[in-house]
């Protein structure tokens, strides 16, 4: 039952992020291609078979929907949260406080430089400042979980200033 | 003795080595006091000599795999790669002097002395459907005299572990050190698309996948048995300790602490670990029963501290700590404690292994903008650095003669594995292939 208000919270706050967006972009008339059905001469034989309806309540909420939190970026080689990004973790707070019942996991992502096992050690600092930042900001901390993924997922794979930027990121998902 | 007083490269193939071995340890090395008889060869060689060795091909008595080339390229590698022997290389002038010797029945020992041999290995192999056998004897030729004969059998599929182990023997039997002809590399492969843990033979051969992830599994570590590694598994949203069993596959949990549960190091007596976790809050350095049970912090600090490893020995631990504000290599003991700095030189210094010797830390260190591979001496501080062209280079990790070493280099975007022997310093590249190869582990 929890899961359910759970859910409806989280389809509620997702309806309201698309009906902003549809807002902003104001009444414009899309034009649609209108595909016309292609007639067969052979329709005759295409006239499909019944089966079981979908049991609703299995298929309609496989995943919760989650918002799209923004990712906060870090210099190199550091771990420290930079101030531009602290309206980003402000946000993130006040949305956790708005959704008690809800648990934030906390991605920490390097770019590839530096070793392997290095990264995978800054990574999770950058996951551990952005949950010490949430924490102080009045969350509470065991609904925030941190991993690592060193360099091991990067957003941009190339090897330039701007891929590296955009991949020492921290990334946030609703987890269970 | 022609050992020297502080030399710090292990001697080469030395009659009188063996013989002093016995003879400082009586009451346990008796076998060895055999062996030193066998090895009473007529050659004596000073340090960082070689012995030059000769392989003629040897016969088939049966048909099919392997040809006798493929046993002898097997062998040589070995023998050339073990830093005792030099392998005669005119091979042309060897299997003549073969044919030679099998016209007439006998060992023409001016003829292969001739050659520029001191040792000769002869040897037959017969390849049936269920077995492969081999049978070798290794002769001293200027004394002109047999030294030992072998026969190896196995399955037909696992000819190249009986000429790897013939090559250990012939180590063994010459200079008293093990040979690293048996031994296996795990590491971590991209090539299915996820990163998974393999397992190889030392010289690349028998290439094989362990791990059936849906995320992914890296830093690989044995267990001293060579029967299970641990390695980092991401489950769910967990990173997760898991082990593998080398021959069946199957895997078990060990730990799924919040947040980092990775670089595992298993103890040299197989019953305890050192991980990194940070469960409380901070990358930190754990020490845990082998089943994953009973952590225990070991260190304490508001900086990062991780990448564990185990002495020899089992009573320090090398680690990587930036308490200095940049990552050096450090080293406390193995019940915690501060413990002190062992690098100075550069500010990017980690993944440290230590060497089976005791003496030598291997470690990756960012030299003018590249990654190489240098160990550091635990007692005197002094720093050697091993590779030097411009490609980047990470995680070593030791043969157990501690006389070899394996990392992964990249090359064109895409990481291989090499093997360099430390006092020659010739990589060898190990791995081709698509994909790339890192985070090698040598059995121990």
């Amino acid at each position: 039952m929890r899961r359910g208000v759970v859910l409806l919270l989280v389809v509620a706050f997702a309806a309201g992020v698309v009906f902003g967006l549809s807002g902003c972009a104001g009444r414009k008339p899309t034009e649609e291609p209108v595909v016309e059905p292609e007639v067969s001469e052979e329709t005759d034989a295409l006239t499909g078979e019944d089966i079981p309806l979908p049991d609703v309540d299995d298929t309609v909420f496989v995943e919760p929907l989650s918002p799209e939190f923004e990712n906060i970026h870090f210099e190199f080689d550091r771990y420290d949260i930079r101030p531009v990004d602290e309206p980003i973790l402000e946000s993130i707070a006040s949305w956790l406080e708005q959704h008690e019942d809800v648990k934030v996991l906390i991605e920490g992502h390097c770019d590839e430089r530096g070793t392997n096992e290095y990264n995978m050690a800054l990574g999770e600092q950058r996951a551990l400042a952005a949950r010490r930042y949430l924490v102080s900001l009045g969350v509470e901390a065991q609904r925030l979980s941190t991993i690592s993924y060193g360099e091991e997922r990067p957003l941009d794979p190339r090897s330039t200033e701007e891929a590296w930027a955009k991949n020492r990121r921290a990334h946030f998902t609703v987890s269970d | 003795m022609t050992e020297g007083k502080s030399r710090t490269r292990p001697p080469v193939l030395l009659v009188l080595r063996v013989v002093a071995a016995a003879a400082i340890s009586m009451a346990l090395v008796l076998p060895v006091v055999a062996r030193a008889q066998d090895v009473r060869l007529s050659i004596e060689k000073g340090f960082g000599e070689k012995v030059r060795i000769a392989v003629p091909l040897f016969p088939s008595t049966g048909a099919g795999e392997p040809e006798p080339e493929g046993i002898r390229d097997v062998l040589l590698f070995d023998l050339s790669h073990s830093g005792y022997f030099d392998v005669v290389e005119n091979l042309e002038f060897v299997d003549e002097a073969e044919r030679d010797d099998r016209a007439s029945g006998r060992i023409d020992f001016a003829e292969w002395l001739a050659l520029g041999a001191e040792i000769l290995v002869k040897g037959k192999f017969q390849s049936g459907l269920s077995e492969f056998w081999l049978e070798v004897t290794v002769h001293d030729l200027e004394g002109g005299r047999a030294i030992f004969a072998k026969r190896y059998t196995s399955a037909p599929d696992g000819w190249r572990a009986a000429v790897h182990a013939l090559s250990d023997e012939i180590v063994k039997r010459l200079t008293g050190e093990d040979g690293i002809a048996g031994t296996r590399i795990a590491f971590v492969s991209n090539a299915t698309g996820t990163k998974e843990v393999y397992v190889m033979d030392y010289d690349g051969a028998n290439r094989r996948r362990l791990t059936r992830e849906s995320q992914m599994a890296i830093y690989p570590g044995w267990f001293p048995s060579g029967e299970r590694i641990a390695y980092t598994s991401y489950r769910g949203p967990r990173q997760e300790l898991h082990a593998v069993d080398v021959s069946s596959g199957a895997t078990s949990r060990l730990t799924a602490f919040p947040g980092l549960n990775a670089f595992a190091s298993v103890s040299p007596d197989g019953r305890e670990i050192l991980m990194t976790l940070s469960r409380d809050g901070n990358p930190e350095i754990y020490r845990l029963r082998s089943d994953g049970t009973s952590a225990r912090r070991l260190t304490y600090g508001r900086s990062t501290e991780s990448s564990p490893c185990w002495s020899p020995d089992g009573r320090r631990i090398a680690f990587v700590s930036d308490r200095s504000g940049r990552p050096q290599i450090h080293v406390m003991n193995s019940t915690g404690g501060t413990g002190e700095r062992v690098t100075f030189q550069g500010y990017h210094n980690t993944t440290p292994e230590w060497s089976p010797r005791g003496d030598l830390i291997a470690y990756t260190s960012q030299i003018e903008g590249v990654f190489q591979i240098c160990t550091v001496d635990v007692e005197t501080g002094e720093v050697t650095r091993l590779t030097t062209d411009r490609r980047h280079k990470e995680d070593p990790s030791w043969a157990p003669d501690g006389r070899h070493i394996v990392y992964s280099a990249k090359s064109g975007g895409k990481s291989d594995l090499y093997l360099l022997d430390i006092y020659e310093k010739e990589p060898v590249k190990l791995t081709s292939g698509a994909g790339d190869y890192l985070s090698p582990a040598w059995s121990r």
